[in-house]
């Protein structure tokens, strides 16, 4: 199978690469905004992304030129761009490579959207934990704004873009697009009821697009080298350009993997990940992060294309592929990332926040080896009264752990209950009571 | 069919069709016809939150369950809310509130009240199957009145949203994140915030409940009556639950009353007043210098007696008569009843004379109404609102909610003129959400009118109408105006122009505006002046005749607008008529058969001077405190001690009472019938719920006795004959039930104004006010203000408020003290040429540097401090002013 | 008082956004850089600032993992412990810590150097087992790669052996030179 040439991570790939503007210059950044004003209008440049077929980087895989065309058109009033570089789903590190070694790459794909959105103000909401890459940040903020990449009169076009960054404080759910917003206007980061969605009503209410780092770092490519150059890869009409996937856990190599979209998780974990780390064999892995169901060594022959793995049982999500040997407990696998999704519930919705609670805390149990025989009906219907039913899909991410190890691996959670039996059979009976 | 151009909608729900206004929201349109989705983030008075997931349906064509509460109808829409998923769906969300809900049915205060009881009871299996931990909430201190324990919190954040949305307070936080969220104040400190009672009536559980009554009920053992409360003029509609004769408790349900449901801390914590031991519960007669319990017979008959006695040998005149805006318009149309009829005498008056009167002479004179020609329902349509000298959160606190409702959710336009600056305290601020705010001394509000009034002129916001039909008028007002220049103005309000300019704009340009005057300029030394002023203003910008504009004048006490309209003041009758006039004496006389007296009476402070004279000798005070409320300089107990007879009717032996030869106990609001008007004009019942405390007697029955006794005829069986004379005297009079449309502006009065009356006192009130150089070391200005946790004396004896408000303390801008090195709860000496006082020093935002406030309700401790001038037209006594120097004490 | 020492930095972040309450995150860790934590006399002057209640500020400040309302370590070790560093050893790793330095998650050492704590996962899946130290990620961590970083912060205060920025598999050396760790 042949390598394919890196695009994202091609300037970082390079020898000796520190990601300033100078070199970020040579290998031809910042003239995509000079091919395309006064040439190209902006409402036509969300029609070239559009047919350029990309999908949101960051998890849920919305066309992301679909996304921009939701604005209001005749609005006046400020519009915002707000790029998530809230990167926390647990086996994802793609944006924090993106971040820290090819920063202009980002930054000139936010003026470019600005540009096509109508934006004067971006927004880069950064976790806080990500304090080296919020620096890294405003340094290149700082040196594109000298030679006036951002800022006010753009190379010369007249153009406004301000980039400001703004760190976040440490919770996951400011991930998800509303809670991002409402974090960034300074309050607790609860998801908002939608409709209305953030393109009419976003940050301070204005029309707003919230983009992930990813997916704004394809933005120069995409327009320097043609929307039917990125439709071309990948695997087209549905997948279009490469993904950087996050290989994580039990293989040698993990790391990010910048391939076409539509290889297989086979050739992901095998050839470019250099398969399991030791002689135990595959026994299952997460094919897009903690919010994405388990697959079994059954899949490896999936694509990694949006329609294909949902089709499968499971979701792209945000490319994060983690790899569990033989030998690993699925069902305490489960609790790994169900006390994640308990630690980082927003509180907001009675389901999720007080199901969490209870989900997280029957796996305690269970893992403990003090489970109940009725513990997986329990389970079985907690999770579907969560799904489904929530403010936003963080109610859907945390039962799919749970259901999914429930699903393929029943018999290791009926093991440990049977095992919690016994061993309450085996204990000393407390003396009956008089009555 | 979806109508455009009236915008309604069509839709169904659980098979039955409704048409519906657009932007209505399923849960609202499903209550339309009969069907109540359960709910317990919804609140129609909040934005939807969609969090507690209780209201779910189905709606046709949407794969997911949708919540109710945030999905507007649309037209064509299916919604089903009783299918087995959607019951399904409420069970589960039940199952996990109640997971970590603790079994505390038997403690709680909301047993029997508990939506989390009814829907579990209408929707859930009676078995649990959660075996894990529930979570737990250490139980802390939150405050004298509020308790929480969040161990029963559903995290549904309606009070968070209350206090944000509705009362711009934001004193509740939900702190933490997950299933470990709790409602907590500032971190470990107890909750200090406006009290009104908002999150403990709108808590859906028992997560926040009234400490005043913990513990005491269970809400079937209570009775409900429905009445007014007794304390300021927005006459808010309360539930009196009492248990045994006994109150335990107020509260207000939703939508209810011309407070829709909303209440103050005085309102909601405020009603042990009545209840206080110290109530006067028998008659009390002096015998041998001494006040010693008697019988009514002998109370009324010495009475009686002392009043026939004087008025043979002094004449009726000797008489003089005073009684308070919080009685009844039933007992005060008796009073002054008694006065004429019986003793024969205009010498009388009510506290309306305190302000509410400057407020009612400058509607009549200028738009012929002695009441408002708007509403509350204007105030929360209106484009623009104008708030003039109000402190409206502390004096008519819910008079504020409509206007901070306007301004939130309506984009309405706020200007103020307040003696207040903008800062956020632990009370809400009305100036925060001001779009121009002119921050002056009490002694500068005509100046900063003035400045409105010019910027009309000058930005040629004259109404072109009014221009043509009243030439002279405009051109005598703008010829005053003209002599006035900018520099002095803005010298005067530290105001811009422009800021003028902007204000008056808006008013000329915008459709509906409503002018509210409030109780710092309606009791300043110019407050019938600024009225007018306001009347000027809307005349001008062609507003006064509009639908939907007008002047609001706040009332402070809760029945000031019963006074004036049943004519218990000197110069008016019943029906706000002119005593001076003879055509309406005539008629009075006619309906009363008997003759009224003619010669014009003396007001308040013409009755202390007369009888500090010698000129008075009897007085009839009913619920008034002169000696308590009266700065010490006028000595007005000195005065009273030279009548011959002083008869006190009241609830508690006051400073004034404690000087009368009888005192006659009178029954208090929650036990009595009768009707209070409030500062709409809308008439409102009251009802009892208690029983009179002792021997405790309605102050009209007490009246009408002691008319019998003295040979005039006066069988009043019940409260409700007194009001069906009141209605045979004032035509049209007296309307009970939902609000009747407002009177309109009576153009010939108008036109009497506009074509000559308005020379009278153009010039006066169109110059600035001198600048008064400060007094040698006299370098703060000390006002007497309103607490938003007290209301005259009376509340000062509600055990719930004495606990959020319990003495004085003198309030100093933060950020002065600080550069004076005066920090909070400091002790202080405050003295000027007539007195000092001692007391601790409170620092808030709202302050103006270099004043200092003090509250009114516990002015007698620093009565001696002020003086007092009197309005030359309305007898409108002020003295809530004073310079001051302040040290700090050890 | 934050607005004194810290004016113009102050004035700077309020000009980024045009509604005031935006700038409360970036206030509240210009306070926390000042003492460590968020003391209640910085959430008031802070809400002074941005015109709020001091219940809003608490609030927000309850909502983030990353503003503490408590004193913490000089040295504040946050170790992942999401699935994908558990499956390449966190729990071990937690264990090597909890032996060195003798104190458990949510724990400080006496003498206030070192507090450990264990969060969720910061985006270093791939090069786990890995941990947080103040503004530091160390990763890919052994039993001797944490002992010579204990060693480091306890001697010289910072550590040679922090990563970043982030490259992983490593980036190609520049032509002669060895890789780069």
């Amino acid at each position: 199978m042949p390598k394919h040439e890196p695009i994202l991570l091609k300037n970082m790939s390079q020898p000796g690469y520190t990601g300033t503007l100078a070199e970020y210059e040579k290998t031809g950044g910042y003239q995509a905004l000079k091919k395309i004003f006064g040439k190209v209008s902006p409402a036509d440049v969300t029609q070239l992304v559009i047919k350029s077929g990309l999908r949101g980087r960051g998890g849920a895989g919305f066309p992301t030129g679909v996304k921009w065309g939701f604005l209001p058109k005749d609005y006046q009033g400020p519009r915002y761009l707000c790029c998530n570089a809230d990167e926390s789903e647990p086996g994802t590190f793609k944006d924090r490579q993106l971040i820290e070694r090819d920063p202009h790459q980002i930054l000139e794909g936010i003026v470019l959207t600005c540009y096509a959105i109508g934006a004067e103000t971006a927004y880069i909401y950064i976790r806080g934990e990500f304090v080296l890459g919020a620096r890294i940040l405003e340094e290149a903020i700082g040196e594109a704004r000298r030679v006036g990449y951002i800022g006010k009169n753009i190379q010369g076009t007249g153009l406004t873009v301000e980039v400001w960054v703004h760190r976040g404080a440490g919770a996951y759910i400011c991930g998800e697009e509303t809670a991002l917003l409402e974090s960034l206007e300074g309050k607790r980061g609860l998801p908002r009821v939608k409709p209305p969605f953030p393109a009419t009503h976003g940050l301070y209410n204005k029309p707003t697009v919230v983009n992930n780092v990813e997916t704004l770092a394809n933005l120069p490519h995409i327009i320097n080298r043609g929307p039917e150059w990125f439709a071309a890869i990948g695997s087209p009409p549905k997948s279009t350009g490469t993904r950087i996937f996050c290989v994580s856990g039990h293989v040698k190599r993990p790391g990010n993997y910048e391939v076409p979209m539509g290889i297989t998780f086979r050739e992901l974990i095998y050839e470019h990940a250099g398969g399991m780390r030791s002689d135990k064999p595959l026994k299952a892995f997460i094919p897009g992060g903690a919010s994405a169901p388990f697959l079994t060594p059954d899949h490896l022959d999936v694509k990694m294309d949006f329609e294909s793995v949902a089709a499968a049982g499971s979701m792209l999500g945000s490319g994060g592929v983690t790899i569990m040997e033989e030998g690993t407990s699925m069902v305490w696998a489960a609790l790994r990332l169900m006390e994640f999704f308990y630690h980082e519930s927003c509180g907001k919705c009675s389901p999720c926040r007080e199901g969490s609670s209870w989900l997280v805390q029957t796996m305690r149990r269970i893992v403990a080896k003090r489970g109940r025989a009725q513990d997986l009906e329990t389970l079985t219907d907690l999770c579907k009264n969560i799904a489904g039913r929530t403010v936003c899909a963080f109610g859907d991410a945390e039962v799919a752990p749970i259901m999914s190890t429930l699903k393929h691996w029943r018999p290791e959670y009926i093991a440990l209950i049977h095992e919690a039996e016994v061993s309450n059979l085996l204990r000393p009976q407390p003396a009956a009571a008089r009555h | 069919m979806s109508d455009t151009t009236t915008g309604t909608v069509r839709l169904t729900i659980d098979g039955i069709e409704i048409t519906v206004p657009k932007d209505t929201l399923v849960i609202e349109a499903a209550r339309r016809v009969g069907v109540m989705i359960p709910h317990f983030c919804y609140h129609p008075k909040l934005k939807p939150d969609a969090n507690c997931r209780m209201c779910l349906v189905e709606i046709e064509k949407m794969p997911k369950l949708q919540t109710s509460c945030s999905t507007v109808a649309t037209d064509g829409m299916s919604v089903r809310t009783a299918t087995t998923v959607v019951n399904d769906a409420h069970k589960s969300v039940l199952e996990f509130i109640l997971a970590n809900h603790p079994l505390d049915c038997p403690v709680c205060d909301q047993g029997g009240k508990c939506d989390l009881q009814d829907f579990s009871h209408e929707y859930t299996a009676t078995g649990s199957r959660f075996i894990e931990t529930k979570r737990v909430f250490q139980k802390e201190y939150f405050s004298p009145v509020i308790e929480t324990e969040m161990n029963r919190c559903v995290q549904c954040l309606r009070c968070v949203r209350y206090c944000d949305e509705v009362m711009d307070v934001k004193a509740l936080a939900p702190a933490g994140r997950g299933t470990m969220t709790e409602i907590k104040a500032f971190g470990p400190h107890p909750l200090d915030c406006e009290f009104c009672g908002g999150c403990v009536q709108i808590c859906p559980v028992g997560a926040i409940t009234s400490r005043l009554s913990m513990y005491e009920y269970r809400p079937w053992m209570l009775k409900r009556v429905d009445t007014i409360c007794q304390y300021c003029g927005d006459g808010c509609q309360i539930t009196v639950q009492t248990k045994d004769n006994q109150l335990i408790e107020v509260n207000s349900s939703y939508g209810a009353g011309r407070n829709n449901g909303d209440l103050c801390a005085r309102g909601f914590f405020g009603f042990h007043a009545t209840s206080h031991p110290d109530r006067l519960t028998k008659p009390l007669i002096r015998r041998n210098g001494v006040l010693v319990e008697t019988t009514w017979e002998e109370a009324l008959e010495y009475t009686a007696q002392q009043i026939s006695r004087l008025k043979q040998t002094h004449g009726a005149d000797a008489f003089g008569g005073l009684v308070s805006s919080r009685c009844t318009n039933e007992d005060l149309y008796l009073f002054q009843k008694f006065m004429r009829l019986v003793i024969g005498t205009n010498n009388l008056d009510s506290s309306a004379r305190y302000g509410h009167i400057n407020a009612v002479q400058a509607m009549r004179r200028v738009q012929g109404t002695h009441r408002w020609t708007v509403t509350f329902e204007d105030i929360v349509d209106a484009d623009v609102l104008l708030l003039v000298g109000t402190s409206i959160t502390e004096t008519n606190p819910v008079a504020g909610l409509r206007v901070k409702e306007a301004v939130k959710k309506r984009q309405a336009r706020l200007f103020t003129i307040e003696a207040t600056e903008p800062g956020i305290d632990s009370i809400s601020n009305i100036t925060n959400l001001s779009q121009q705010h002119v921050g002056v001394p009490t002694a500068q509000f005509g100046d900063a009118l003035l400045g409105l009034l010019k910027a009309v002129v000058d930005g040629r916001h004259i109404d072109p109408a009014m221009q043509n039909r009243s030439s002279a008028y405009v051109a005598s007002l703008s010829e005053a105006l003209g002599k006035l220049n900018w520099t002095d103005i803005e010298a005067a309000t530290g105001t811009a122009r422009d800021s003028f300019l902007e204000m008056a704009g808006a008013i000329a340009q915008e459709r509906r505006v409503v002018v509210l005057a409030g109780q710092d300029i309606l009791r300043s030394a110019g407050g019938y002046g600024a009225c007018l002023t306001l009347l000027d203003l809307l005349v001008l910008t062609g507003k006064l005749t509009e639908p939907g504009c007008g002047l609001a004048a706040l009332a402070e006490e809760n029945n000031d607008q019963g006074a004036v309209e049943m004519g218990a003041v000197a110069e008016l009758l019943p029906g706000a008529l002119s005593a001076a006039a003879a055509d309406t004496r005539a008629t009075l006389a006619r309906a009363w058969k008997a003759e009224l007296p003619s010669a014009p009476g003396a007001t308040l402070k013409e009755m202390i001077d007369k009888a500090r004279a010698g000129q008075l000798k009897a007085m009839v005070v009913v619920g008034e405190n002169p000696v308590g409320s009266l700065p010490a300089h006028m000595d007005v107990a000195g005065a009273l001690r030279s009548l011959e007879l002083l008869i006190c009717q009241e609830l508690f032996l006051t400073e004034t009472a404690v000087l009368a030869h009888v005192v006659l106990p009178a029954a208090a609001p929650p036990e009595k019938t009768g009707t209070w008007t409030n500062e709409e004009g809308h008439v409102q019942a009251i009802r009892p719920a208690i029983e009179p405390a002792g021997e405790s007697r309605a102050d009209w029955e007490i009246l009408s006795v002691l008319s019998m006794l003295l040979g005039t005829p006066s069988a009043y069986g019940e409260s409700k004959e007194v009001l069906k004379e009141i209605r045979s005297v004032i035509p049209g009079y007296g309307l009970l039930g939902p609000a009747p449309t407002p009177p309109k502006v009576d153009p010939a009065a108008v036109e009497r104004y506009v074509t000559g009356d308005y020379r009278q006192d153009l010039a006066p009130r169109y110059t600035l006010a001198p600048r008064r150089p400060k007094a040698e070391g006299a370098a703060w200005l000390m006002r007497l203000t309103q607490s938003l946790f007290h209301s005259g004396k009376l509340s000062t004896r509600a055990k719930g408020l004495l606990q959020l408000e319990e003495r004085a303390v003198l309030r100093m801008n933060r950020a002065e003290a600080g550069r004076l090195g005066i920090a909070d709860g400091d002790r202080v000496r405050v003295s000027n040429p007539r007195g000092e006082l001692t007391t601790t020093v409170k620092l808030v935002e709202r302050v103006p540097p270099g004043t200092v406030w003090f509250p009114d309700h516990f002015a007698q401790q620093a009565s001696e401090l002020f003086d007092c001038t009197i309005d030359p037209v309305t007898k409108v006594p002020t003295f809530r002013t004073a310079s001051v120097s302040i040290v700090k004490v050890g | 008082m934050l607005v004194e020492k810290y004016k113009s930095e102050i004035e700077s972040l309020l000009a980024r956004y045009p509604v005031r309450r935006s700038a409360l995150i970036p206030l509240l860790y210009l306070a926390q850089r000042e003492t460590g934590y968020i003391t209640e006399a910085a959430m008031i002057e802070i809400a002074g600032i941005l015109k709020l209640t001091p219940p809003q500020v608490y609030e927000t400040v309850t909502f983030y993992t990353m503003l503490n309302l408590k004193q913490v370590g000089t040295f504040h070790i946050q170790v992942c412990k999401s699935l994908m560093c558990a499956l390449v050893g966190s729990d071990t790793l937690i264990g090597w810590i909890q032996t060195r330095l003798g104190i458990g998650p949510g724990e400080t050492t006496p003498d206030g150097a070192f507090t450990l704590s264990t969060v969720e996962c910061l985006a270093a899946c791939g090069t786990g087992p890995m941990m947080q130290i103040n503004d530091d990620y160390y990763e890919r961590l052994t039993e001797e790669k944490l002992d010579r970083i204990l060693s480091d912060l306890k001697s010289t205060g910072s550590s040679a052996l922090k990563t970043g920025p982030f490259m992983w598999p490593e980036p190609l050396a520049p032509k002669g030179e060895t890789s780069v760790r």
